[in-house]
């Protein structure tokens, strides 16, 4: 059963890339520019090269087919070459993917840790001062915008108090090698005498951007667990348990939480997509080198093999991780499974 | 002793349409041992009063009461954790709607083995686990579930409302209370599991002294299975009395309706003869008449009935009525 639902999901899933890897396609005619070019990224190709790309690319023929090598470059690795760096896009991307996954997953790891369980104090003292300063604090959280709010922060614990770095992800007095591109376990993982000064310096510059990234999230957090938390707390169920004779916290552990957690698994993956687009404005204020911040970059440079990269790495990721956390709902919720 | 003593209840919500008092100056006794109905249609406050002495009432209820005595306690004037506690350990309820009073996401066992109290279980703490199980499995066959391993491990959506409410029953009982509310236990029920349900909060009654407050739209089920009897209407107590004496001889023109339109009690109704029914419908909480709530549908209905008649007491009948069918039953 659990297995036919997963059969279901992937199926699904299936058609999503299908509809992306079509629009990814698409782009390389609807850019501005060669199509040659917008497909292969290079410049001023020789009218000999030309031919011949021309018949890799399948550009003599019909569009479908042209599809069909596109997807066969795609999973090859044999992505376009940026305009700019004369490199393969998906090289490029693997290289700054990591610093963007660790901040985001950083500021949502935060934003679970401080929003769930103030979501549920807010949800268990309800209508007193406790709920209505957290609720408050998540309502200015929520509405506040993330550059403002960002270079407020950058003013006053870097540029007054000048406690925290403005930028970059590490001091370039240390010299870590690169592992796995995630900064805190490639320092951990190497055996350099700096280590703990690097790693202490690495958390300084992680600080401000997690901190900015979750606010958004945390919010919504806090918000969406208050809600859920005092609609299960309305239930029927939870009048039994307390007749029962459980304690209020009992019937909170026991019956209170588990319900009312489950939709907030599913919020995680609906978070995602809004935490990758404010990942992009918290990274190009923090000069993060992410891929945010790449492909904003691109997007100045008009570098379209990078923007096509781009756009299908990252929607496949949200795409992905949305498919994760619905899986795991319904793992973990029985009702789901009906 | 009495076990339980209501006096003058008052349930009222506030809503933008003003103060709505949807039971209105109720009393309510119940001694030990007795089996008590509680009567009423459908929106006559039976449910509010059950849930008002479980205190599990919406917050937004305002009650109030001149005596709320429990065994002999104000539970309205004890502080909260209190009431809480007395509740909780002598006062079980049976709800109406038995899979949505059950946690969906949590297997039955769970919630079944979670009702049993620890001071119901002997022995040292590691020899509770295994107690309690073999108690959860002596408590579902009390009930009538004979297999057992299967319902243990499943979840509320994976059984059918009957044997949801057989859990229900299940869980009421594991406590031994004192007091059983049961609000129309038997609505989505088989009539064959109707009479073992019956069957088994009678000899919980007889065996263990429970009381019983059983709640019912069904005047036949409850005239079977009770001793006394409180008729509700519109949240008002009209009625109350042996529940013999309170069918052979009512005294309030509502309960007089109530029997009338039974076909069972009329030994003599004809063939295709229609059935006695008040004029017009119960009025929405809104609309409420003042005075006796009955007031607009009762064919004895004067002048004097915008009063709200006080309660009478005939030995131990008790009526709120300006004009009691006394006479007439009595010739």
């Amino acid at each position: 059963m659990i297995f036919h639902y997963l059969m279901r999901r992937m199926f699904l899933l299936s058609f999503v890339f299908v509809a992306l890897t079509i629009f990814a396609f698409s782009l390389g005619y609807l850019f501005p520019g060669d199509v040659l070019s917008n497909f292969t990224g290079l410049r001023n190709i020789s009218p000999a090269d030309e031919i011949v790309l021309r018949q890799q690319l399948g550009l003599d023929q019909g569009y479908w087919q042209q599809y069909i090598y596109f997807n066969q470059r795609i999973l090859d690795g044999n992505w376009a070459l940026s305009f700019s760096s004369q490199q393969n896009v998906l090289d490029e991307i693997l290289n700054v993917m990591p610093a963007t996954l660790e901040l985001a997953s950083y500021a949502l790891l935060l934003s679970l840790l401080i929003g769930v369980p103030f979501g549920i104090i807010a949800a268990v003292r309800k209508d007193k001062w406790l709920d209505k300063l957290i609720s408050g604090f998540a309502l200015v959280g929520y509405s506040i915008p993330t550059f403002w709010w960002a270079l407020l922060l950058i003013m006053v614990f870097s540029l007054t108090l000048g406690w925290l770095p403005t930028s970059g992800r590490l001091s370039v007095l240390y010299e870590i090698p690169r592992l796995s591109g995630f900064m805190l376990p490639d320092i951990l993982g190497s055996d350099a005498p700096y280590r703990n000064e690097a790693l202490f310096d690495a958390i300084r510059h992680l600080l401000l951007p997690s901190l900015v990234l979750a606010t958004y999230p945390t919010t919504v957090m806090i918000r969406f667990t208050r809600e859920s938390m005092l609609d299960v707390l309305e239930q029927n169920y939870i009048k039994t348990a307390r007749a029962k004779g459980l304690t209020r916290l009992q019937v909170l552990y026991k019956h209170g939480l588990r319900n009312a957690l489950l939709p907030v698994t599913r919020q995680v993956g609906l978070q995602f997509s809004t935490l990758i687009t404010l990942a992009m404005i918290t990274e190009v204020i923090f000069s993060w080198p992410g891929i945010g911040r790449w492909l904003i970059d691109s997007i100045y440079q008009r570098n379209f093999p990078a923007i096509q990269g781009g756009v299908l790495v990252v929607s496949s990721l949200v795409i992905a991780v949305n498919m994760f956390t619905e899986i795991l709902h319904t793992l973990l919720n029985p009702l789901a499974r009906k | 002793m009495q076990l339980l003593d209501i006096r003058n209840l008052t349930l009222e919500l506030s809503t933008p349409d003003g103060m709505i008092r949807a039971v209105d100056r109720v009393n309510l006794t119940l001694k030990e041992g007795e089996v008590r109905g509680l009567v009423g249609e459908s929106g006559s406050g039976k449910s509010l009063i059950a849930k008002a002495i479980m205190g599990v009432l919406h917050e937004r209820w305002k009650i109030s009461a001149d005596r709320f005595n429990w065994r002999g306690r104000d539970l309205l004037r004890l502080p909260y954790h209190e009431q809480r506690r007395i509740i909780s350990r002598d006062i079980a309820m049976i709800y109406q709607e038995p899979s949505r009073s059950m946690d969906p996401t949590s297997p039955i066992g769970e919630q079944l083995a979670e009702s049993i109290p620890d001071d119901l279980l002997e022995g040292a703490w590691w020899q509770r686990g295994s107690q309690r199980k073999k108690r959860v499995i002596a408590l579902l066959h009390k009930v009538g579930i004979r297999d057992h391993a299967t319902v243990l491990s499943s979840y509320p959506y994976q059984l059918s409302e009957g044997v949801c409410q057989k859990i229900m029953i299940a869980m009421a009982i594991a406590k031994n209370p004192k007091l059983l509310i049961a609000d129309e236990p038997t609505t989505a029920m088989e009539s064959t599991t109707q009479a073992q349900l019956f069957r088994l909060l009678a000899s919980f009654n007889q065996l263990k002294g429970t009381s019983i407050l059983l709640i019912s739209h069904e005047l036949e089920t409850v005239a079977r299975n009770t001793d006394t009897l409180s008729v509700l209407y519109c949240g008002q107590l009209v009625e109350a009395g042996d529940t013999a004496t309170l069918l052979k001889h009512p005294l309030h023109p509502y309960t007089h309706a109530l029997i009338k339109s039974v076909p069972e009690f009329q030994p003599e109704l004809g063939f295709k003869q229609q059935l006695y029914a008040l004029h017009g419908s119960i009025p929405t909480l809104q609309h409420l008449p003042i005075g006796c709530r009955l007031g607009p549908r009762c064919p004895n209905a004067r002048k004097e009935c915008v009063k709200t008649p006080i309660y009478e007491r005939q030995q131990n009948h008790y009526f709120s009525c300006h004009f009691p069918l006394s006479g007439k039953t009595n010739e």
